[in-house]
């Protein structure tokens, strides 16, 4: 079986060099791959990285990870306010494969499982119904509730890149709009050129969102009753 | 120091709960992983979450080695590590095959043996020179009225404690959530000096913003560890005692240690390899 560092060098050589707001570069300046956000791409290509601050290695990616620019904390990792002004230097593909993993936890994992056939995706209801504790609550949101959550919560417009691959449930693909609708690729790039972000179950964030809805669902309909 | 043996083509998994709201809540158990990462015992080294990202049940997505030891880096054999984690990752024992994969499903961090030298660390670094002679020690924890079992590592731990000769005038457990409650941790110690460990893997949302005000240190739940300026100082004048709080237990890097502990300890009862 081939490794998931050796499918990523592969993925590489074929062309890819994005995944979400990350640029890949191969060697440059003597190191096998430069990371850094897909803005500053120009700048690293200058003279000692263009001035940008220098990493050696994966262990800062969970660093620069966690807080956005402007210091909220980036409680997805689809988030697209990925902070700029690094690079970081790999000298092969199982530190790459690490620092990834931190970005954008498993989410080179996910792409070749879905490409190879043997993504196992869950629909909302799935997820929802695993819930216990102060989140049980969540199961109780309207197949419209969650549609509408779906346009407000998710998507580029909201901050998140993933692709969303789940339904409500088995039955019930989600209604149209850009969140259903987009790639997994931020910042207009040919689908050949990047890893696209997967979404293979809603994430917590998602259902924290649900637990309020159905929340408020459920005040609206005693108030109504 | 653990003397675990390498095992090169094996994946390490450990399993943390984690928080969509508190940036604190994964970070002991990404240094778990370092520490661990960084001897080059395992081929892999993955860290998964119920509450943050990768999902347990994406984890499976990132792991090429085909035997994987699943450690759960919490503190005690209860809902999460009986009923969560193995229905997340579809275990049904200790070893489990799934879609050709072989998990070793382990023993909670928790409830091994070598806690217990661990909290008195904590709890003697907390409390330089005080005499345990005049000092409650009290061990607190969540409490849930899901499982039965969640404050029995906590309990055992005080048990261990009190009777392990060192000294302390009362060895005591308490809970956030249930009997006996940690808010009454004056009412409950008879001596001036009390010092509270909190027994939870990470300085999160429970030790460092809840329990702080169950206490009386805080009125009003404060930001998280790592935005905060200013580190709480121990000793506390409050209730007419002195209150030395530590840092939760799970911060500790030797908790790695107990990790390989854990997955040694499994393989001499089910007699792998």
């Amino acid at each position: 079986m081939i490794s998931l560092a050796t499918e990523l060098r592969n993925l590489l050589q074929s062309g890819i060099h994005r995944i979400g707001e990350i640029e890949i570069q191969t060697a440059v300046h003597g190191h096998s791959y430069v990371l850094c956000h897909f803005a500053d791409r120009e700048q690293s290509a200058g003279p000692s990285f263009g001035g940008l601050e220098l990493h050696a290695g994966p262990a800062a990616a969970r660093d620069i990870s966690t807080y956005a620019e402007d210091g909220t904390y980036r409680f997805t990792k689809g988030q697209v306010n990925l902070k700029r002004g690094w690079v970081m230097t790999m000298e092969n593909e199982v530190e790459l494969r690490l620092a990834l993993d931190q970005f954008y936890p498993a989410c080179v994992g996910l792409f070749l499982a879905q490409r190879g056939g043997i993504l196992e995706i869950e629909t909302l209801r799935e997820k929802l119904n695993r819930q216990t504790g102060m989140y049980r609550f969540a199961r109780s949101i309207s197949d419209a509730g969650a549609q509408k959550l779906v346009q407000e919560v998710c998507g580029p417009a909201h901050q998140c890149a993933k692709k969303i691959l789940w339904q409500i449930d088995a039955d019930t693909p989600l209604d149209d709009s850009e969140a259903s609708r987009f790639n997994g690729i931020p910042g207009d790039l040919p689908a050949a050129e990047a890893i696209p972000l997967l979404c293979r179950e809603a994430c917590n964030h998602f259902v924290a969102e649900c637990r309020k809805a159905a929340k408020a669902e459920f005040e609206a309909k005693a108030a109504n009753s | 120091m653990s003397n675990l043996a390498p095992k090169p083509a094996s994946a390490l998994l450990i399993v943390g709960h984690g928080s969509t709201e508190n940036p604190d809540s994964s970070t002991p158990y990404f240094d778990h992983a370092d520490e661990i990462r960084s001897r080059g015992l395992f081929a892999e080294v993955h860290c998964c979450f119920w509450k943050e990202e990768p999902s347990m049940r994406e984890a499976y997505y990132l792991i090429d080695a085909d035997e994987i030891y699943v450690v759960p880096d919490f503190i005690s054999e209860g809902y999460f590590t009986q009923d969560v984690i193995p229905r997340e990752l579809g275990l049904n024992g200790p070893t489990t095959e799934v879609r050709g994969k072989t998990f070793h499903y382990c023993l909670p961090v928790g409830i091994h043996r070598s806690m217990t030298e661990l909290i008195l660390k904590r709890a003697r670094e907390v409390a330089p020179g005080i005499d345990p002679a005049e000092t409650t020690l009290i061990i607190t924890g969540h409490g849930t009225g899901l499982n039965t079992n969640s404050t029995k590592a906590i309990r055992d731990q005080a048990q261990l404690i009190a009777a392990s000769g060192a000294g302390y005038a009362a060895v005591l457990d308490a809970y956030m959530e249930e009997q006996p409650f940690i808010a009454e941790w004056d009412k409950m110690s008879e001596t001036p000096n009390v010092v509270v460990v909190p027994f939870f893997i990470s300085d999160g949302l429970h030790s460092y913003q809840d329990i702080p005000v169950l206490l009386g240190i805080e009125n009003e739940v404060g930001a998280a560890l790592s935005q905060r300026e200013v580190f709480r100082h121990n000793p506390h004048h409050l209730r007419g005692k002195t209150l030395f709080y530590s840092s939760a237990i799970g911060t500790e890097r030797m908790l790695a240690d107990v990790i390989l502990d854990q997955i040694a300890d499994f393989d001499i009862a089910h007699k792998v390899h």
